[in-house]
């Protein structure tokens, strides 16, 4: 019995691992195309959260005005970039903008931040 | 069973050999079907560790006790509950459960690796699969746990008594779990490197999965220690044993890591330190498994010596020199986004950090490592004692607390953002408060006064923290509770990590008060007699036997007063003389303002089989100080033999456990859903990329 349990375990490994061979699906290697998309939806994923992280720093007074405005600026125009790539050149400037403020202030809103930004403490 | 076992194995090795060769084959020669085969074989690895595991408590379910390990292991005595402490109780099975649990966050962690790390991932993959294929070749060939014996016993020896306890459902698997599980931070970023992608594209992955793996480690640390103090009454909790110190540190360098992970992720800063990091803590897990698998230090962990011990450390050199030959190749490409502004910044402060926590942990492995040393070079033993780590590290930690305290309040980049002194102000004054009302109150041990400053100081630090950003809530009216909630829930890693700084303050005053103020006596008690140490008295008032077949135990029924010290001046004043710090007493001679305040029953047993005592010591708890008493030995002569000792602020090093768990998981708690969010966003795709990619 353990002997006929072991068998069956190795045929169904073999067939898992033999099935991309001969099924029906195609595969391909990791096309340039779809790193680069990947890697620009995850960069600019990063920098919403890294904004909304300067908000957070800024609200909590772990940046200056200065810092903070200077970054987000940066920060906002290297997404407005990324953006412009992913959507090619169909949409446009303002609808980017838009785009990008509202995925701002939604992340904004689930920190639960006061809405106003700097430090209401001082 | 043994055969379904051992065909598991077998098959588990094949098919891990497959996922690496063929991973790394599929990548260089871009054949897309052999890189998905390969991890489709890395998936089957996990069942094939699930059957052989399977196929082993099974055995134990039935009693085979043809298989060797099940008779070494247990006995039909054994409650059934067990099985699951039996399957990890010895050598091979641990390792068996080790490679279970491998396998099993192996699989998790390639299923939900992210897209974009689909370069390295057949990299990644085939580290995980060598590491697997070494755990899979150690029990085919060295230590199977399905090994047969010639002659089939009638009943097996038994597990051993020390593991027949609950805590024992836990501990050991949390810790081989942890240590086990920093594989997957190390797959990650080994993977990225080769692959070339320097990044920070695994920056989250691997500070979910070091996260996940510190955090199990560091619960399985305190549950150990808890046990050994409050169950097997050894007295103390932390003996800075071999075994104890090889799981400290890579916690160490993983709490490094996770603070200084932030700096990249926040100011692209420390690549190469984060790296390095990893890789130091991944080499010092392989140590644990080295020193633990019948490496040469002597430990109450530690199994039997053997060829096993030769095996690891191979492969504990072998991870060595390949985790640095990687660093090395790569290090040039490893640049920093830019350089460090000022010296009084956060990042600053994680880079000291970073020194604090390594020192830390080599004067750790200097302990474990210099008895290995000189007994190679003069054949004789050494041991390196509590006190050389105490004198050593005891500084350090204080400065890690200090810096705990420091480094939140320091803004990025430069300390020009907040006004320093308006932050540093609150804590600096209760923490001199502090001191201060300690010294006025006759506190003895200067040291120790200054730990409590620094606690304070710290406290004070997260508490303004909490206290400025709760008030503004509460201000745009919430209620006190969810304004609270609502600042922790805005930013989770930032206040998890302060819930599990609070935690280890906790845990600070336990070490300070344990280590500075314990007060210790013994002594022989018959019926009827008292033992009094401090404004305690002890009174032995009954006993009872609990013997069974495979133990002879006894347990004693003490009943613990709380005594005017005044009423019993003179006897205080004899034993001061003696330089005692305890003394007995007849019955006949104590005073009756004595105020009954416990019960306890401390108990004591012996396994003439394993020929093991194991006591249980009896606890009187508050949050100021336990009295804990250790029963030595009932005496023939009908006495009892008892230790005890009156620990301060005991009862503070396992409150912290819940909180560093809670602060572990808040932290870890999923940000946002904007990564899933944004998956529905409407950025369009060309239609062919979405098929088939690997
Ligand atoms: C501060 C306290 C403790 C620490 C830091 C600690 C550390 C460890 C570590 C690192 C392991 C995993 C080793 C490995 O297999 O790789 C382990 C396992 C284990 N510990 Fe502890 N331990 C502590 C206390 C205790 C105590 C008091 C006992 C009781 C005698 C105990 C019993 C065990 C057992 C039975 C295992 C499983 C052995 C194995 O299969 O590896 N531990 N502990
Ligand atoms: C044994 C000591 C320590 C432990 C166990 C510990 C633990 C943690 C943990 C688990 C986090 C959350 C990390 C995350 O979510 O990614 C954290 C955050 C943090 N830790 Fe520690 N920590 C320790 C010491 C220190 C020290 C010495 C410093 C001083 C520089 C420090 C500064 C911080 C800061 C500033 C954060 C929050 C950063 C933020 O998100 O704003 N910690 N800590």
């Amino acid at each position: 019995m353990p002997v006929v349990l072991g068998t069956l375990l190795a045929l169904i490994s073999v067939a898992v691992i033999a099935y991309p061979f001969f099924g029906s699906k195609r595969y391909r290697m990791v096309s340039e195309r779809f790193i680069t998309r990947e890697l620009s939806r995850a960069e600019r994923l990063r920098i919403y959260r890294k904004i909304s992280d300067i908000d957070a720093d800024f609200t909590s007074g772990d940046l200056t005005e200065a810092d903070y405005q200077q970054q987000r600026d940066m920060l906002r125009v290297s997404a407005a970039e990324i953006l412009r790539q992913e959507s090619g050149a169909s949409s446009s400037n303002s609808a980017r903008d838009e785009e990008l403020e509202k995925e701002i202030s939604r992340l904004r809103e689930q920190s639960a931040q006061p809405p106003e930004g700097g430090d209401p403490l001082r | 069973m043994a055969d379904l076992g051992v065909m598991a194995l077998l098959l588990g090795l094949a098919l891990s050999a497959y996922s690496a060769v063929g991973s790394i084959i599929g990548e260089k020669r871009g054949m897309a079907e052999l890189v998905v085969s390969a991890r489709r074989a890395l998936y089957m690895t996990t069942l094939a560790a699930a059957v052989a595991s399977g196929a082993l408590i099974n055995a134990f379910v039935q009693n085979d006790f043809s298989i060797k390990y099940v008779a070494d292991h247990s006995n039909t005595l054994m409650d059934r509950a067990f099985v699951w402490v039996a399957f990890y109780a010895g050598n091979e099975g641990s390792l068996l459960y080790i490679l279970l649990t491998l396998s099993i966050i192996t699989a998790l962690s390639v299923w939900f690796a992210p897209k974009r790390l689909a370069r390295s991932m057949p990299w990644t993959i085939a580290i995980l699969a060598v590491i697997q294929l070494f755990y899979f070749g150690v029990l085919a060939f060295v230590a199977s746990p399905f090994e047969l014996l010639g002659t089939v016993p009638g009943d097996g020896r038994g597990i051993n008594p020390l593991l027949t306890h609950p805590g024992m459902f836990s501990h050991p698997p949390l810790l081989m779990g942890g240590l086990i599980a920093i594989t997957i931070p190390f797959a990650f970023v080994s993977g990225a490197m080769i692959a070339g992608n320097y990044g920070d594209d695994w920056i989250d992955v691997a500070r979910v999965s070091a996260i996940i793996s510190w955090g199990v480690l560091g619960t399985g640390m305190l549950l150990g220690a808890w046990w050994a103090y409050t169950i097997l009454g050894w007295g103390g909790y932390w003996a800075w044993d071999p075994i104890e110190n090889v799981a400290l540190m890579p916690w160490l360098v993983m709490t490094a890591f996770i603070h200084s992970v932030m700096v990249q992720k926040r100011r692209g800063m420390f690549r190469m330190w984060n790296v390095a990091l990893l890789n130091i803590a991944f080499v010092l897990a392989q140590l644990g498994m080295f020193i633990n698998r019948g490496g040469p230090v002597v430990s109450v962990h530690s199994f039997a010596a053997s060829t096993l011990g030769v095996i690891f450390l191979i492969f504990m050199l072998a991870s060595l020199v390949f985790a640095f030959a990687l660093f090395l190749w790569r290090m040039p490409e490893m640049k920093s986004d830019r350089a460090m502004e000022s010296f009084i910044s956060r990042e600053a402060s994680f880079l000291i950090n970073n020194f604090l926590f390594l020192s830390v942990m080599a004067v750790t492995l200097w302990g474990v490592l210099f008895p290995l040393f000189s007994d190679l070079a003069r054949d004789v033993s050494v041991s390196v004692s509590a006190p050389y780590f105490d004198r050593a590290n005891g500084p350090v930690l204080l400065g890690i607390v200090i810096m705990m305290g420091i480094g939140p309040l320091l803004p990025w980049r430069k300390s020009s953002a907040r006004s320093l002194k308006q932050w540093f102000m609150w804590p600096t004054l209760v923490g001199v408060l502090t001191i201060v009302v300690l010294v006025a109150l006759g506190v003895q041990r200067p040291v120790a006064i200054l730990a409590f400053g620094v606690v304070a100081f710290v406290a004070t630090a997260i508490s303004e923290e909490w206290w400025r950003g709760t008030a503004a809530r509460h201000q745009a009216g919430d209620n006190w509770l969810l304004a609270w909630w609502r600042l922790v829930n805005g930013n989770r890693p930032r206040h998890g990590g302060y819930i599990v700084h609070i935690s280890i303050l906790m845990l600070g005053l336990g070490i300070i008060g344990t280590n500075f103020y314990q007060q210790r006596t013994d002594g022989a008690l018959s019926l009827g007699e008292s033992l009094v140490i401090d404004n305690y008295r002890i009174e032995y008032v009954g006993n009872g036997d609990e013997s069974r077949r495979d133990r002879i135990a006894q347990w004693a029924e003490m009943s613990v007063y709380r005594i005017d010290t005044n009423d019993y001046s003179t006897e205080i004043a004899v034993a001061r003389d003696e330089g005692l710090s305890g003394f007995t007493l007849e019955n006949s001679e104590v005073r009756p303002n004595d105020e009954l305040i416990a019960q306890i029953q401390p108990w004591h047993g012996f396994y003439p089989d394993f020929n093991m005592a194991s006591v249980r010591s009896g606890i009187r708890s508050t949050i100021v100080e336990d009295l804990y008493v250790i029963p030595r030995d009932f005496l023939a002569d009908g006495r009892i033999s008892l230790a005890v000792s009156i620990n301060p602020l005991a009862w503070w090093l396992w409150a912290s456990g819940p909180f560093f768990i809670l602060g572990t998981m808040v932290a870890l708690w999923p940000q946002s859903s904007v990564e899933r969010r944004s998956k529905h966003q409407k950025v369009p795709a060309a239609p062919d990329d979405n098929e088939g990619e690997l």
